[in-house]
């Protein structure tokens, strides 16, 4: 989305910017004071101030420095955008837009307070505007423009993808042209045919018979050289299009997890399964018809000529008319169907919608007024479907006719001329049948533009899928490294917006084997921390090193097979769970994937199971509790007995004597194995070596348990928070005390009367 | 509490507040001109005064939300009086702007409502051409003249009522067509495709 329009000449004269002072941000606002709608207000930002510019006047302007509060408030389809300053404490309003400008007013009030703090980072919105600022296009789901922007060509970039295919190419244009010829040639025998012999009066039986066999030998060829063409066509779309959604695939794999994220899921996979279908349909169905209908069209305008350019110009004057009488009845029709399709569809959901509530209607007795209901929809719809069956009926011999307006004028004119001796009667067939040719394809050929825009549109969601560049890649001087598994924070910033941080001058050195516990409410940055350790993100600012090496500096599969990762929701993919622990670690022996089951105090279970470690798990299949799916990808990430274990709220589906199993399994595999974990339940961290406390975007507080509770601060309170819960849970005093982490009396003594005190 | 917020712990956590907040949210209070005084702002908002609050104390709020709860069928009834934070609050109801307030009163709240509700409605339709899968759309609307595009399926155009549309465009934006038989026949041929 553009933050920064180019200001029109108009404004750009309203105001004269000071020494050293340029625009940062630049948007425009469609609403007036008066509630009007409007074409010539700017919102501008500068690095010192901020403009609200009408036509050439500045209507407001304020020194970025006086600015306390800037906001942009979404109202109902429209959005304003609120300010308080130094001088005047009081909401104000600025400026006024409709739901064009509201997210971008959003960033740009951001970038806004941004500059005012001297923060020197630009903010980019990574949304697509929905339709194109400059022409007022609907923009399918890409950046720019195809139309506005003057990158290379999405048509250039498809003919480059297309010289891969060039041997076929070739094929595919030799035989359109072999179709072309061979077309051409049977009028010219058919004259020869009716002038020599029919007509002179030499022919015979044989010459018929001979004449036959030409044709259908002829026709054969022709039929042959289509299905050539035709599977050739086919073959080289479906290749294509295999081609495409391949590279697709591996490219969205390295594209790093942002670019994922920012897209809904659905997303991307229309353009790996839809947009692809639509080149290789384009490819099968448009692409060869399309150069044939060219070549034989052209091929047979100059056999014409060269028979009677009068009677030529005649037939071909009435091309024009019949492209564009037709293409007003497509558009006709087109609009006929929509509307019927539009009812169509009105009714399938009001049908849906009524048997998916049957509950509901049979409940409240509505039965009488939801079949008045459905009634009515089908009412409409058999109407319009009546309608259109008539008109097409009705319309389709006045096309046909229309369509055939060039041939009425070639039969008149040239029997005219066969009658004042200027042709043979042969000829007359063979032009009249070359005028055939010309209209022929002419019904076919308004589908064209649509077609080509679908492929222009397909390409363009494609390419602006492969011309992203990932942003984690490997370095030229990656390198691998067995690691060790320590772990260092060097005043590392990080956010998934780069204006605003999540994890802020985080440092903090991680001994190998440690096992560290992170702690703090949601939202501080925890899993984020992680997920910087698994280096699905970059950071910022700042250096994360691994056994003391930058981790940018690691190659990425290498570095990714040391780690072992279990998160809350663990993804499990279809297959067998022998498939789903040997995910990592493909060629894991029988016993390793037992050991690591057992670990995981996944072997019982899974043994349960009619299929043991056979049993087929994903959609259609075993379904899985969610702590039996923690425990499967415990397994999975223990299989490959990694240097970094990283679990979060990795035990929290289970209960808690599970836990304290798997606990005690993890306590021997962890040990010489790094491990950073996050849990809800402070109990399972009683192990860690070490706590971390993240609030407020910093490391708040680093400790074992008893310093943190003595310490009373940020954890201290989180502790007994737990025990508060627990004991308005209705549980049991003292077994709220066991299960909390309990090392020292004294604390606990605390604790119990903090419960005491609330 | 400090740790109010951390996890786990603002669950279940304070019974009492709980029961307060039930309270809360099934109170209905009617504001009318009595105990109500709304002012204007100088930034352009409204704010309140209730004289007499809850506990008897008086109650003021520096800007309020001025919300519509039917603002479809009935716009100028029901008029729900809210604070402006995130999760925002409801002060009372207002039942009737047309008996419940003044003149003036009425006037000020409307203001804050046209500024909410951003609708134009469609005076004239100029054309409206459509083009693979999207229909452009140019109109006068009482706002001034304005081109949208909207996407060609069931739920751009939707009616309100036998004879009243409502058209949302590709951004959100909406337009209202109050009765759309008074349109000339030329218009309703254009907008034939959506009804």
């Amino acid at each position: 989305m553009n933050l920064k329009f180019d200001l029109p000449a108009a404004q750009q004269s309203a105001f004269t910017p000071a020494d050293g002072e340029e625009i940062r941000y630049c948007s425009p606002y469609d609403i007036g004071t008066d509630g009007r709608l409007k074409h010539d207000g700017y919102i501008v930002v500068t690095n010192q101030r901020l403009l609200i510019i009408s036509g050439a006047e500045v209507e407001t302007e304020l020194a970025l420095k006086d600015i306390t509060f800037l906001k942009c408030d979404p109202l109902v389809n429209n959005g304003i955008l609120i300010v308080r300053t130094e001088q005047d404490p009081e909401e104000r309003i600025l400026a006024r837009f409709t739901m064009k400008h509201v997210s971008r007013v959003a960033f740009i009030a951001k970038g806004a307070l941004l500059l005012r703090d001297g923060v020197p980072k630009q903010v980019i919105s990574r949304e697509y505007d929905k339709t194109c600022p400059v022409c007022g296009r609907a923009l399918r789901g890409t950046k720019e423009c195809p139309k506005c922007s003057h990158k290379p060509s999405v048509l250039w970039k498809f003919f480059k993808l297309c010289g891969a295919y060039k041997g076929w190419l070739a094929i595919i244009a030799l035989l359109m042209l072999g179709v072309a010829v061979v077309q051409l040639v049977i009028p010219k025998i058919q004259q020869v045919f009716i002038d020599d012999y029919l007509k002179a009066g030499r022919g015979g039986m044989k010459e018929i018979l001979i004449y036959a066999g030409i044709l259908i030998g002829i026709t054969i060829i022709t039929i042959l050289l289509h299905v050539l063409r035709y599977w050739m066509c086919i073959s080289m779309g479906t290749k294509m299009s295999m081609d495409l959604r391949q590279m697709l695939y591996k490219k969205v794999q390295i594209l790093s997890l942002s670019f994922i994220q920012d897209r809904r899921p659905g997303e991307l996979m229309n353009r790996i399964v839809d947009d692809t279908r639509q080149v290789r349909r384009f490819m099968e169905e448009a692409f060869a018809g399309m150069f044939s209908c060219i070549i034989s069209m052209i091929s047979v305008v100059v056999v014409m000529l060269t028979m009677d350019w009068k009677l030529t110009l005649m037939s071909v004057v009435f091309v024009p008319i019949a492209l564009g009488l037709s293409i007003s009845f497509r558009k006709n029709i087109h609009r006929r169907f929509h509307m019927q399709w539009h009812r169509f569809d009105k009714t399938n959901s009001g049908l849906q919608d009524i048997l998916a509530g049957m509950r509901v209607v049979k409940s409240f007795g509505t039965e009488k007024q939801e079949t008045e209901h459905f009634r009515k929809l089908t009412d409409d719809f058999a109407k319009v479907q009546e309608r259109n069956e008539v008109f097409w009926a009705s319309l389709f011999p006045i096309i046909s006719f229309v369509m055939g307006m060039g041939v009425y004028v070639v039969t008149y004119f040239g029997g005219v001329g066969v009658l004042e001796d200027r042709f043979t009667v042969g000829q007359l067939q063979q032009f009249i049948n070359y005028t055939w040719m010309l209209y022929g394809p002419l019904g076919w050929m308004t589908f064209l533009p649509r077609m080509i825009t679908q492929l222009m549109t397909s390409l363009e969601r494609i390419y602006d899928v492969m011309d992203e560049e990932p942003l984690i890649k490997d370095n030229a001087e990656a390198v691998d490294l067995d690691i060790k598994g320590e772990v260092e924070f060097k005043d590392v910033t990080f956010g998934y917006r780069s204006y605003e941080p999540v994890l802020e001058k985080i440092n903090l050195k991680v001994k190998p084997g440690e096992m560290i516990g992170l702690v703090g409410a949601s939202g501080t940055g925890k899993s984020t921390l992680i997920n910087l350790i698994m280096r699905l993100y970059e950071v910022d600012d700042g250096h994360l090193l691994i056994d003391g090496v930058d981790i940018n500096n690691l190659r990425i599969e290498k570095y990714h097979s040391q780690i072992g990762v279990v998160l809350q929701e663990n993804f499990l993919f279809a297959g067998t769970i022998y498939n789903n622990l040997r995910f990592a670690k493909p060629d894991a022996t029988e016993e390793e994937i037992i050991m690591a089951a057992k670990m995981a105090n996944a072997h019982d279970f899974i043994v349960k199971t009619p299929d043991g470690y056979n049993t087929y798990v994903g959609e259609h299949g075993y379904s899985l509790s969610g702590g039996e799916r923690q425990r499967l990808a415990i397994a999975r990430a223990i299989l490959n007995k990694p240097r970094l274990l990283i679990l979060d709220e990795a035990t929290s589906a289970l209960d808690t004597e599970s836990e304290y199993l798997i606990q005690k399994a993890l306590e021997r595999l962890t040990a010489g194995c790094t491990t950073f974990a996050i849990a809800h339940r402070l109990s399972t961290l009683k192990d860690a070596d070490r706590l971390v406390v993240i609030d407020g975007h910093h490391i708040a507080e680093v400790g074992t348990h008893n310093e943190l509770m003595e310490k009373k601060g940020i954890y201290y309170g989180l502790v007994t928070a737990q025990l508060q819960m627990q004991a308005l849970k209705g549980e049991d005093a003292a077994a709220a005390m066991e299960n909390a982490i309990v090392a020292d009396a004294a604390v606990a003594t605390d604790a119990a009367s903090a419960v005491a005190g609330a | 509490m400090g740790f109010k917020n951390f996890e786990g712990a603002d669950e279940e956590f304070n019974l009492e507040q709980m029961e307060a907040e039930t309270e809360a949210m099934l109170r209905l209070r009617y504001l009318t001109g009595d105990n109500a005084t709304f002012t204007r702002t100088a930034g352009g908002f409204v704010s309140l005064d209730i004289a007499k609050g809850e506990n008897g104390e008086p109650e003021h709020y520096d800007r309020v939300r001025v919300v519509r709860s039917f603002p479809f069928t009935a716009p100028g009834t029901y008029i729900s009086i809210r604070t402006t934070e995130e999760k925002s609050k409801e002060i009372g109801i207002i039942k009737d702007l047309a008996k419940d307030v003044s003149k003036e009163t009425r006037k000020m709240l409307e203001e804050q409502m046209n500024l909410r509700y951003f609708t134009p409605v469609i005076t004239k339709i100029n054309d409206i051409k459509e083009e693979y899968g999207h229909a452009y759309f140019d109109v006068e609307t009482t706002e001034g003249p304005c081109k949208f595009v909207i996407y060609m399926n069931s739920s751009s155009v939707v009616s309100l009522s036998d004879v009243r549309l409502m058209i949302t465009d590709l951004d959100g934006n909406r337009f209202e067509i109050p009765d759309y038989t008074t349109l000339s026949a030329g218009e309703l041929k254009k907008l034939d495709l959506f009804l």
